[in-house]
């Protein structure tokens, strides 16, 4: 005999560790035959807002739009505005980007580890990884004046130069992260419960994640190789040695494995970026903010983010204030069209560790 | 990379009408194209040439025109090329084509521009509502949208600042000094 249907709400509280939305779910027993995402509990109008302001106060916004992902918005922002006026980047600003993108990355993956083991009830991790990111605040702090909102990079280069003796701090957070990593691996990956509720579960297939557009771990998950660092390499991440992990699996097991393994790619940016830096000024000073104007143009700009391809389209009408400015987060395509396809006859107590797994941050999708 | 380029463009050319296109430094090509041709030359894009992957649809407003630009990016992951097909669309009476079964994700794309912009797409199957809930009156990305009088006629003011008074001619006038000149363009 056939179940009969009802209606399931997952959110609009944060669902997880990705903000506010709304998972409408049709289940039948405890299997999901039909799920809807329902966004509209964040937006702030951030595009709108920007049109109103002038370039350097537009700026301001950009590390709002998502908070795990601070850096990797201003780096698109920084280079949109760039790439419209020509701008020249010192080459130390460009090593001392990349630094702190991979930085960030780490910082992102700290809280993706725990809202990951989160969603499956496994809490011990993410008070261990949180705890361990906030040594890499404690570098932003220092850097920046700022733990989780840096406004760091921005057009011309970065604000300031590293303070004294920054290097060796960075470099002994990364051999200490570096030995945790072996931790993390006993405490999640040699998991029996981490294992088998993520084994064949919120599987993508590689037909399904190209005509999804999917980007990022999700789709190094399914065996593409695809990152913007290397298709469509910026600032000097083409000088850089290091390799882009890929797993078969297509489950939220092989997105994990696929992350553990960016991890360890991160640090090893970080060495070498420190190791390569060259000396000089950090800096290509703007004008007066005030009476800045780019020249009329266009750009689309790319980043490779923590949940994958982050681009921003800016259009300048040659006055003041920026025309447009159009953001393209990865949770865009994930958290709409693909979770509501991969949640279909999936169970309930996975839609969380699906949508942890996918990178569904609602603030990419409502700016 | 040149020659990349120039492949696509006399494919490109050979195939549709009225195509005009821009190249730029580094790995950028632009095709301004006929509005009707936009489904056809994204098909073509993807399924004979290789350009598979739809990385963002943006739409500008250009008021003073009186028109819409769309904005489609699609991506190559084997020429290493980004490809930006815009195409231009009356504000008024322009209906854009819809395109969410050559990629599924420009569903919510073409919802986002019907929402925001209130631009029509022909054949779109989607629910009404995206992002906005009851929303009445002009889209709220329109250029033409009074963001300021929106807010004044939606929201109340705090309790104190009814009048909307300019915070240093507030401390000014508690203090009962003058603005000095140098802060007066600040104020409102």
């Amino acid at each position: 005999m056939r179940e009969k249907a009802t209606t399931l709400y997952i959110g609009p509280q944060h669902p997880g560790i990705t903000g506010n939305m709304m998972v409408r779910l049709k289940i039948e027993g405890d299997t999901i035959v039909k799920a809807t995402t329902e966004v509209g509990y964040l937006h702030r109008a951030f595009e709108k807002l920007q049109e109103k302001r002038n370039w350097l106060q537009s700026f301001t916004l950009m590390c709002r739009f998502c908070v795990p992902e601070t850096d990797p918005m201003e780096e698109l922002y920084a280079r949109a505005v760039e790439a419209i006026e020509g701008r020249e980047v010192p080459e130390r600003a460009k090593y001392i980007r990349v630094m702190v993108l991979e930085l960030a990355r780490l910082a992102s993956f700290m809280l993706w580890y725990g809202g990951q083991n989160g969603s499956l009830g496994l809490y011990t991790m993410g008070q261990w990884s949180v705890g361990d990111r906030n040594y890499i605040l404690d570098l932003f702090e220092e850097l920046t004046g700022g733990r989780v909102y840096h406004m760091y990079i921005w057009p011309g280069g970065v604000r300031r130069d590293l303070p004294k003796g920054f290097e060796q701090k960075v470099l002994k957070t990364m051999d200490y992260l570096e030995k945790r990593l072996d931790d993390y691996d006993d405490l999640m990956f040699d998991n029996a419960i981490f294992k088998k509720r993520t084994k064949g579960v919120g599987i993508v297939e590689k037909e399904t994640a190209i005509e999804h557009g999917v980007v990022g771990p999700v789709l190094r998950g399914c065996g593409i190789r695809s990152d913007i660092r290397i298709d469509d390499p910026y600032e000097v991440y083409d000088k850089l040695d290091f390799i882009v992990p890929t797993q078969d699996g297509a489950d939220i097991w092989a997105r994990a494995l696929v992350r553990r393994q960016e991890v360890r790619q991160s640090i090893r940016i970080i060495r070498q970026v420190i190791d390569m830096m060259p000396g000089g000024p950090v800096y290509n000073k703007i004008p007066n903010p005030q009476k800045w104007t780019l020249p009329k143009g266009d750009a689309y700009v790319r980043v490779e983010s923590v949940r994958g391809e982050i681009g921003m389209y800016a259009v300048s009408d040659g006055g003041l204030n920026p025309r447009r400015i159009h953001v393209r987060g990865a949770a865009y395509v994930h958290a709409i069209t693909l979770l509501e396809d991969v949640l279909v006859g999936e169970n309930i107590a996975d839609v969380s560790a699906i949508m942890n797994s996918l990178g569904t941050c609602p603030p990419e999708i409502e700016r | 990379m040149k020659e990349i380029k120039a492949d696509l463009i006399s494919k490109i050319k050979a195939s549709f009408d009225n195509v005009t296109e821009k190249d730029f430094d580094g790995n950028r090509l632009d095709f301004h194209v006929e509005t009707r041709f936009i489904p056809q030359i994204l098909t073509y894009l993807k399924v004979n040439l290789g350009y598979i992957h739809l990385s963002h649809i943006s739409c500008v407003d250009w008021l003073e025109d009186g028109e819409f630009e769309i904005v489609y990016i699609v991506w190559s992951p084997e020429d290493k090329l980004k490809v930006l097909v815009k195409t231009r669309i009356d504000r008024e009476t322009g209906v854009l084509p819809n395109i969410d079964m050559i990629w599924r994700q420009a569903n919510t794309y073409e919802r986002e521009l019907r929402e925001m912009f209130g631009i029509k797409i022909d054949g779109l199957v989607a629910a009404d509502e995206f992002l906005l809930e009851d929303w009445e009156g002009l889209p709220p990305m329109r250029r033409d949208f009074d963001t300021e009088a929106y807010a004044d006629e939606t929201f109340w003011k705090r309790p104190g600042r009814e009048d909307a008074m300019d915070v240093r001619e507030a401390i000014i006038e508690r203090s009962r000094e003058e603005i000095p000149d140098f802060a007066k363009k600040y104020s409102r």
